[in-house]
């Protein structure tokens, strides 16, 4: 494991710091133009034109703009608060920037150092708990706000994050199983041979998928979701605060695109047409396939954006916490297991290979019989369910007058024959009645309060 | 290519069965529940807790011979060790009987249909008529069980810390799902959470004062860091005086016992006898090791401070107990009480103050789950009935019932001939072999003040005409019936042939380091 | 800790631009003061009185925060076991399984019981 070691005079890291910062934030510039371009080709506009070439000093046009604008702040507000939330968010959002690699060894005014700002044994821990922070700055703005639309926003942006985080750092274990590090430069390094994406397309998989939700874009943007929540919670943010926020967001956007080339697509290691050459791992160049790798991700971002509409918060919810976070704790599973199996028991990769493949096999022939037996459950219930609207309506169901339902008949019943259903039902139950009730107190009907999933 | 930094511990499994029974009865209660229809789940329940406690009753008693530490030394399996846990196990058998009642209770069983529905709203009504049960207070109550057999065999401070917790989170949640009287109970279970989890973040204050006195969390090397260096510092003291904060909350000694009146009134009969039984037998379980095991060394520290606070638990419990006018009120403020008679053995430092210690242990635990069965069965319409004036006449018309109270209340107020005596007589006996006599005197005090309200009860049941609207206690299902009879004949045969369990209790030896 | 130190830069010039943004707008920006525009947004019409503190949210979103919780732990756990997984005997492996299938069944019981489900 090739991990440098950081000893860059004082001069450099400011210079790196100064290149770090200044690069997120033309990076942002440019991914809110690209992102404003591509969706209206998809959308069959043109998009910003006007101001400078192809409309590339637009979003630095709109930033001027914001920052000249009157800054409205409600007066509900809980002042403090208020003014920290965007200076959390974008400080946090710079910050998990520091350990990402771009390139190998470089010189720099005759200095030999890496293109990272820094790395240490738990970097992508620390990006972690970075992004974890910066969950504060969008609750506590949408808290600080004092209106009802940023408070929700603000809460289902938190409830979002944190649901989604799970998922994308269950899928690093994965990787930290096989690169036996938690330094981002050498998880790059352990990928010299083959990228995790090919050997850990499971976990690439889950992490681009936690990663849409963790920034809170489309189809995940339901923090955002203009139709229910306005601007959620930057809501009542004007002017340069809410240029932060907005700052913060693509500047994330870069970052978990960044994660996830080091994590899996190796980082600025060159991809294999071009690795037949012996000078692409070397010198600068490596940052240009850095550069166009992370694009790939935010061009990603911004097709998901285009293509996708937004789905509901169930359904996201439902998503994070039954499909991701399950499938991501069986990889786990699998992967170490399949790893013991190879360290304990001398198995070749090929066995291991044809194993996984049985076992595939016999999952998925598995599910397909659980699928043809819950669609026969489902089949069953509807049957129930017809049977049940065939039976002559009953206009005292459960102790009560009650309408017919669709497709029901209502039928004359005498005075007499609804005591009789009364005074029947309430003795049938007057075991289970509270003393101190009357005796016709609320009849059992069918259905079931407690859990529907117990059928 | 693949260095082993690590080797594998050594663990016996054998030895360690009884817990793995228990746990894993949790935790397969856990799927039952998840999986099990709703009318399949209680017999499986059932099934898995009586199954679990006494086969880990049956194989702590095969395993009695094999002595030692456990685990890399986080558990030690000693006499006493082995002694505390077959009693709770016992004891845990009796709370499950009680538990599993379902005559009693017009409506089920005593233990809420969804605790978390509204208190009085229609949701809570219409899943009572239904029948609905609450079949998740069986794992809970599994896990406690377990967390108590840690607890108390526990030779490592961090061991010691999350058995506490397992005991406790679900008690704090066994607390609040009284069948009636909902609002009380909810208010006893976020009390006793707030205040337990309070407790426990003092424990842990202790633990970590102690850790960096020693350099460990192991009670034999914090034994050894104290014996080779005697001079206090501010670190044992604090450590210790934090760490004896925490287990004493648990006993419920004051200035410690503010949560016990009101958890004990709001928490259904059953978990209430689970607590003042079970629980205290645990919490003294765990006092008794680290104070002899780890604290030994600074035994002149922790004696005084024990002294005075058992003179304190005895003379309060006795004072306040006879101001109260509910049962379970006055129960609680005389578990106090006995928590203070306890904490004098305890206190001794002696091999004859632990085994006067265990012994009133034993006798306490199952006259008290008599005691709770019986509140169980006083009741009207709404529930029990707790208020003492509603007790008069219950002699005349259920002298079974209150006979067998009677000689509960005898037995806490240790008259001869029954288990409260000789128990008292023991802790005595070890308090004066230390020439601690104003202890014994405060005791003797105390005793005189206790009995003073143990016999109002019997003159209310017996020599009080009996008031408009109060009924005969309820006829309850065998299971009660069990338990009842069990604590009965345990308290009556302790105190007239003590002999073999003193026996017993004196061949398990001292703690194991 | 001289890898630390160059985030400590990094930190306090991101923080400096943002403070620098967040105050420069006071100056920069013009000031017309409107009662309706300092009320709380709510589409134009009167906003609602919020209690001092935010008030109440629905109780969903603590159980996520619990869950949260718990998942967090079982990966802190599990990201030093797989860093050093290759060192590991197979003990520690069967232990892991252990603990994950202890975390699961509650996660398994909370499943079924309609805990993860949004209404």
């Amino acid at each position: 494991m090739s991990e440098y070691t950081f000893n860059d005079p004082w001069w450099l890291i400011i210079l790196k710091v100064l290149a770090i910062f200044v690069g997120l934030v033309l990076m942002t510039l440019f991914t809110i133009w690209w992102e404003r371009r591509v969706v209206s080709r998809m959308q069959n506009r043109i998009g910003p034109n006007r101001v400078g070439p192809f409309g590339l000093l637009q979003s630095l046009m709109d930033g001027f703009k914001l920052g000249l604008k009157e800054e409205i702040i409600p007066k509900t507000a809980h002042l403090a608060v208020y003014w920290i939330a965007p200076v959390i968010s974008a400080t946090m959002a710079f910050l998990a920037f520091a350990v990402i690699p771009f390139g190998p060894m470089v010189s720099i005014f005759g200095v030999e150092t890496p293109l990272q700002l820094t790395d240490f044994p738990v970097s992508v821990l620390y990006v972690l708990a970075i992004a974890s922070i910066g969950v504060y700055g969008i609750v506590l703005a949408g808290w600080s706000s004092g209106s009802t639309y940023p408070l929700l926003g603000g809460l289902r942006s938190s409830a979002q994050m944190i649901s989604y985080e799970l998922a994308m750092s269950m899928s690093f274990v994965a990787v930290f199983l096989y690169a036996g590090t938690m330094s981002t430069s050498g998880i790059v390094a352990a990928q010299e041979p083959i990228w995790y994406a090919v050997i850990l397309l499971p976990s690439l998989l889950i992490y681009a998928t936690a990663m849409v939700g963790e920034t809170n874009r489309a189809p995940f943007d339901l923090p955002e979701a203009e139709g229910e929540l306005v601007g959620g919670f930057h809501t009542e943010y004007s002017s340069l605060k809410f240029a932060l926020f907005f700052l913060a967001e693509y500047i994330n956007m870069v970052t978990v695109s960044a994660l996830a080339t080091t994590l899996f697509l190796g980082g600025w290691i060159a991809p294999w047409p071009l690795s037949l050459w012996d000078g692409a791992n070397v010198g600068w160049w490596p940052l240009l396939w850095w550069f166009v790798k992370v694009q790939l991700f935010i061009f990603a971002f911004i097709w998901l954006r285009g293509t996708l509409p937004r789905l509901r918060y169930d359904q996201f919810m439902r998503f994070g916490w039954k499909v991701l976070i399950p499938a991501s704790l069986l990889w786990i599973v699998i992967v170490a297991a399949a790893r013991v199996v190879r360290n304990e028991f001398s198995v070749t990769t090929q066995e291991l290979l044809l194993l996984g493949g049985g076992l595939l096999v016999v999952i998925i022939v598995g599910s397909w019989v659980l699928q043809v037996r819950s669609e026969r459950r489902e089949r069953a219930q509807v049957e129930a369910a017809k049977a049940e609207m065939d039976k002559p309506f009953d206009p005292y169901a459960g102790g009560y007058p009650v309408p017919p339902l669709p497709g029901q008949e209502f039928t004359y019943t005498s005075r007499r024959a609804k005591a009789a259903v009364v005074e029947g039902t309430a003795t049938r139950t007057a075991t289970a009645v509270l003393p101190g009730e009357s005796a016709d107190a609320p009849v059992p009907s069918t259905s079931d309060p407690e859990e529907g999933t117990h059928a | 290519m693949n260095p082993e930094v690590m080797t594998a511990p050594s663990i016996d499994y054998i030895a360690l069965l009884p817990y793995i029974i228990v746990g894993a009865a949790g935790v397969i209660g856990v799927i039952v529940e998840a999986f099990v229809g709703r009318n399949g789940r209680r017999p499986i329940q059932l099934v898995l807790a009586f199954g679990s406690l006494i086969g880990a009753f049956g194989v702590l008693v095969v395993n009695r011979t094999t002595l030692g530490l456990q685990a890399e030394g986080a558990i030690a399996i000693d006499g006493p060790g082995i002694l505390f846990m077959g009693l709770i196990l016992l004891l845990a058998i009796l709370v499950a009987l009680l538990m599993s009642e379902r005559q009693l209770d017009p409506a089920g069983d005593a233990f809420a249909p969804r605790a978390s529905a509204l208190p009085g709203s229609d949701d809570e009504r219409e899943l009572t008529t239904r029948g609905y049960f609450q079949t998740e207070i069986w794992p809970l109550f599994l896990f406690s069980v377990f967390g108590m057999m840690l607890f108390v065999t526990a030779s490592n401070l961090l061991v010691l810390f999350i058995a506490l917790e397992i005991m406790s989170l679900p008690l704090y949640l066994m607390a609040g799902m009284s069948r009636r009287r909902r609002l009380l109970s909810q208010e006893a279970a976020l009390k006793y959470f707030i205040l337990g989890a309070f407790s426990s973040a003092f424990l842990l204050f202790g633990i970590a004062l102690l850790y960096g006195y020693s350099g460990s969390v192991e009670f034999s090397v914090i034994a050894d860091a104290l014996a080779a260096e005697p001079g206090q510092t501010a670190l044992v003291v604090g450590g210790v005086a934090l760490l004896s904060v925490g287990l004493l909350f648990k006993i419920g000694a004051v200035p410690f016992h503010a949560w016990v009146p009101d958890v004990y009134q709001g928490s259904p009969a059953p978990v209430t006898a689970f607590m003042a039984a079970a629980v205290k037998v645990t919490a003294f379980g765990a006092l008794l090791r680290v104070m002899y095991v780890a604290l030994g060394g600074v035994r002149w520290e922790w004696e005084p401070l024990l002294w005075i606070i058992a003179g304190l638990t005895m003379l309060f419990g006795s004072v306040v107990a006879i101001a109260q006018t509910d049962m379970k009120r006055m129960i609680a403020y005389s578990s106090i009480a006995q928590a203070g008679f306890i904490l004098i053995g305890v206190s001794t430092a002696t091999a004859e103050g632990l085994y006067a210690s265990i012994f009133y242990l034993v006798a306490y635990g199952f006259t008290t789950i008599g005691i709770f069965a019986i509140i169980a069965m006083v009741r009207d319409a709404g529930g029990e009935m707790t208020r003492l004036d509603q007790w008069a006449g219950l002699g005349k018309r259920s002298p079974l019932v209150a006979v067998s109270f009677g000689i509960f209340m005898f037995a806490l107020a240790s008259f001869p001939l029954t288990s409260g005596f000789i128990a008292k007589f023991l802790v005595f006996e070890s308090a004066l072999a230390v020439d601690n006599l104003g202890l014994v005197i405060v005791g003797v005090i105390a005793s005189v003040m206790a009995a003073f309200f143990y016999i109002r009860v019997v003159v209310i049941m017996f020599f009080r005409e009996p008031v408009e609207g109060s009924p005969a206690a309820a006829v309850p299902s065998a299971t009660t019936t069990l338990a009842l009879a069990v604590s009965a004949a345990v308290t009556v045969i302790l105190g007239v042939l003590p002999e073999p369990v003193i026996n017993l209790i004196e061949q398990a030896g001292v703690f194991l380091r | 800790m001289d890898a630390y130190a160059p985030i400590l830069v990094l930190g306090l010039l991101a923080a400096g631009f943002a403070v620098f943004s967040v105050t420069l707008t006071t100056f920069t920006g013009p000031k017309r003061y409107n009662r309706a525009k300092v009320d709380a947004y709510e589409c134009g019409i009167e906003p609602t009185p919020q209690p001092m503190g935010g008030g109440r949210f629905p109780v969903k979103y603590y159980l996520t925060a619990m869950m949260f919780i718990i998942f967090d732990i079982e990966i802190v756990f599990l990201y030093p076991w797989a860093v050093a997984f290759d060192q590991l005997p197979l003990f520690v492996f069967l232990a892991m399984m252990l603990f994950l299938f202890n975390l699961t069944v509650p996660y398994v019981y909370e499943w079924r019981r309609g805990g993860l489900d949004w209404d």
